[in-house]
């Protein structure tokens, strides 16, 4: 029996499914590249040949495409990353007080006193300090975002590049490129310039104390994890599968809805076959103006969105609390 | 002289028996959209803060229906909505629009006399008579209590209610039905007879809803437009709030400040923050984070639009009032964003900490 959990993000659609004792057994990571329909489906593709639907206990979504997500599949729950990236945290280890997680459009960091969630802040309206910012980088330098952080260990020195503006933040290293230091050095002071930014930022008037996890897709990169080291003087932890936290925190937290519901919404693996898509349209009921979208599925309706007045989203017939 | 205003919250049904009552012409611009904000952010400077960018929506779309006097409210304080109608007047000029701009700004500012005149310039279209005009004032501060009232009940009894729904669709069909009203009399028994209705809602006394308070910018706080809808959410999600800045407190506000013996709770409440005035409300913000608290409140939720000075201010004297009252608070900030996912991400995730806080559970339901 296993557990699923769906977490589609900006840049990365990620589906976990874990064990009864929570262990991870399967882990697919996909690019979302804007379409989660699509980047959902391949993803069920790939496990429907391995797996059967009756094996899938409960099914949990989340990333900033959870609704969406859950409705596709049909999940038990749609939960906000947060909570979801502190539940796995917390199944690997009890005593962890400090989250740090950087994923492509948002950073979090969130504090945890007891084993509860005690304080979280997240960036607001600009994306400096996440991880759009190193990829944008990279992909300037020509260098894979994957080899980031090993071109950071190796520079003997930093160079300090401003943080604030991901945009400036270009310029200032174009300045610095001009002026001749490497790449290493400067891939590393983009490193310290994120931390920074981060810390100032994400993290203002929050007290970090160790054990500190750092998870999310730029915890891949080792050069960031060594800058938060030095910044903060004290080693942090990169969990096994920190680019999964989200999608098994949502599988954990599926399961424990479906023990108290007694069954399952799961729709099964066999949507990877079917022609899902979607198409919206301006509501014109009142001056709102919502912009809805509707899901379609072989072109029956599964489901409406971004309605304010749940004039639409009330129509669907299986509509279960999902937060 | 075809009169209009900037949209704020539900100022409007207020506004709107005022002017039935004094039989001025105006116009109400179109509830604030997506559209208002696209107009708005084309003429406006960019990096003025939101408020400023809607109003000029509101503006130019009363006017495309014909209104050629713009009425505010202004202030001289030292944030920047104290320039928004010398750069609004200016703006709109540069636009070509040929506009009466009345701004009514606090008396300390301008003084009581002038005040009066900029009133009675408004007043002079009207042809009813003293009594008929002082009574059109009163029925229309009325109207705006009242509704403020049933907005402030209605928030706070979702979180309470037996029926799902019932008091944000109560609240709503209030507002529309009143709107439908051209006499300020009938208007205002309408919303009487709602306000008994809402406070006669089935209730579960039993139930312990999540309390959040929410504090921070005026404008951002009272409409709904800029914030998402904040209020409505929270009511979906079965939790009460409330929120402290009203039409109705400003008002208050503004005619007790000559006197300094405007919001004398908020002022005790922040003296050991913050404890003079720097503009905009960021002492009300303070204050009213230590009063949420004090009133058992789980948690606060700060908005204001980005750039905003005294919310700067404030949201970094916010960590020290959480840490010394063990008390939540999270900031939102807005902007010109109408991508509403990772906002409701945010919320969610506030009203699961404060629930799992209190339950002292990790998964919670």
């Amino acid at each position: 029996m296993y557990y699923m959990g769906v977490d589609v993000g900006s840049v990365s659609t990620d589906i976990a499914l874990i064990d009864e004792e929570y262990k991870l057994v399967e882990k697919i990571y996909l690019r979302t590249k804007g379409n989660p329909i699509k980047a959902v489906q391949e993803g069920f593709k790939i496990l429907k040949n391995k797996y059967e639907d009756s094996e899938i206990y409960a099914a949990g979504t989340t990333g900033s495409g959870r609704m969406i997500a859950a409705a596709i599949i049909g999940a038990d729950v749609a939960k906000n990353e947060i909570t979801t990236h502190a539940t796995a945290a917390l199944e690997i280890d009890k005593d962890v007080k400090t989250i740090i997680e950087i994923g492509g459009q948002d950073s979090k960091i969130i504090i945890i006193n007891n084993g509860i969630v005690n304080d979280f802040a997240m960036n607001t309206v600009c994306a400096a300090g996440t991880g759009s910012f190193l990829d944008r980088q990279a992909e300037r330098l020509e260098i894979p975002i994957e080899e980031f952080g090993n071109y950071a260990m190796k520079a003997k020195s930093t160079v300090r590049i401003a943080g604030r503006c991901a945009v400036f933040a270009e310029s200032d290293m174009i300045h610095k490129q001009q002026l001749g230091y490497n790449y290493a050095e400067i891939i590393r002071g983009l490193c310290d310039a994120l931390v920074r930014n981060y810390l100032n930022n994400i993290g203002k008037g929050k007290t970090i104390l160790p054990k500190v996890l750092f998870q999310g897709g730029v915890a891949a990169n080792i050069g960031m994890k060594k800058a938060f080291e030095n910044e903060l003087g004290f080693e942090i932890f990169v969990p096994e599968n920190f680019s999964m936290m989200g999608a098994i925190g949502a599988a954990i937290i599926a399961n424990e809805r479906v023990k108290k519901t007694g069954k399952t919404n799961f729709r099964g693996l066999k949507l990877a076959d079917n022609n899902i898509f979607s198409r919206s349209f301006d509501c014109e009921g009142c001056p709102n103006k919502c912009e809805v979208v509707k899901i379609y599925e072989n072109n029956n309706i599964i489901g409406y969105f971004g309605d304010r007045c749940t004039k639409w989203s009330s129509k669907t017939a299986e509509k279960s609390k999902l937060a | 002289m075809k009169a209009t205003f900037p949209h704020m919250g539900n100022i409007y049904i207020a506004v709107k028996a005022l002017f039935d009552g004094l039989g001025i012409d105006y116009i109400i611009p179109p509830q604030n959209s997506t559209e208002a904000l696209n107009i708005g952010t084309k003429y406006s400077p960019e990096e003025i803060c939101l408020p400023f960018k809607i109003m000029i929506g509101n503006y130019i779309q009363a006017i495309e229906q014909g209104a050629d006097t713009i009425i505010l409210t202004g202030s001289c304080g030292p944030c920047r909505f104290g320039e928004y109608c010398e750069l609004q007047m200016n703006l709109m000029k540069s636009l070509g629009y040929d506009l009466n701009f009345i701004v009514l700004d606090m008396p300390k500012d301008i003084g009581i006399n002038e005040l009066l005149k900029r009133f009675k310039k408004i007043g002079s279209t009207s042809t009813k008579s003293k009594l008929e005009k002082f009574k059109a004032a009163k029925n229309a501060i009325q109207i705006m209590h009242l509704i403020d009232e049933i907005e402030a009940l209605s928030h706070y009894l979702a979180g309470y209610e037996r029926n799902k729904g019932e008091c944000k669709r109560l609240l709503q069909e209030c507002k529309k039905e009143a709107m439908k009203l051209s006499n300020p009399n009938e208007m205002l028994s309408l919303i009487k007879e709602y306000k008994k209705r809402i406070e006669y809602v089935s209730v579960d006394i039993n139930k312990d809803p999540v309390k959040i308070a929410l504090i921070g910018e005026i404008y951002t706080v009272i409409e709904p437009y800029s914030n998402f809808y904040i209020e409505d959410k929270l009511m979906d999600y079965g939790v009460s709030s409330k929120r402290g800045m009203t039409p109705t407190w400003w008002l208050k506000n503004m005619a007790l400040s000559p006197v300094k013996l405007n919001s004398l709770n908020i002022k005790k409440s922040s003296r050991e923050y913050l404890s003079m005035e720097i503009g905009g409300h960021a002492r009300e913000c303070i204050g009213e984070a230590i009063l949420s608290y004090k009133e058992g409140f789980d948690g606060a939720i700060q908005i204001f639009p980005l750039g905003c000075m005294p919310e700067i201010v404030s949201k970094s004297i916010l960590p020290s009032i959480s840490r010394d009252y063990e008390f939540p608070i999270m900031s939102l900030v807005v902007d010109d964003m109408t991508g509403e996912a990772g906002y409701i991400t945010r919320v969610e995730a506030f009203i699961d900490l404060l629930e799992r806080r209190r339950d002292n559970v990790l998964y919670g339901s």
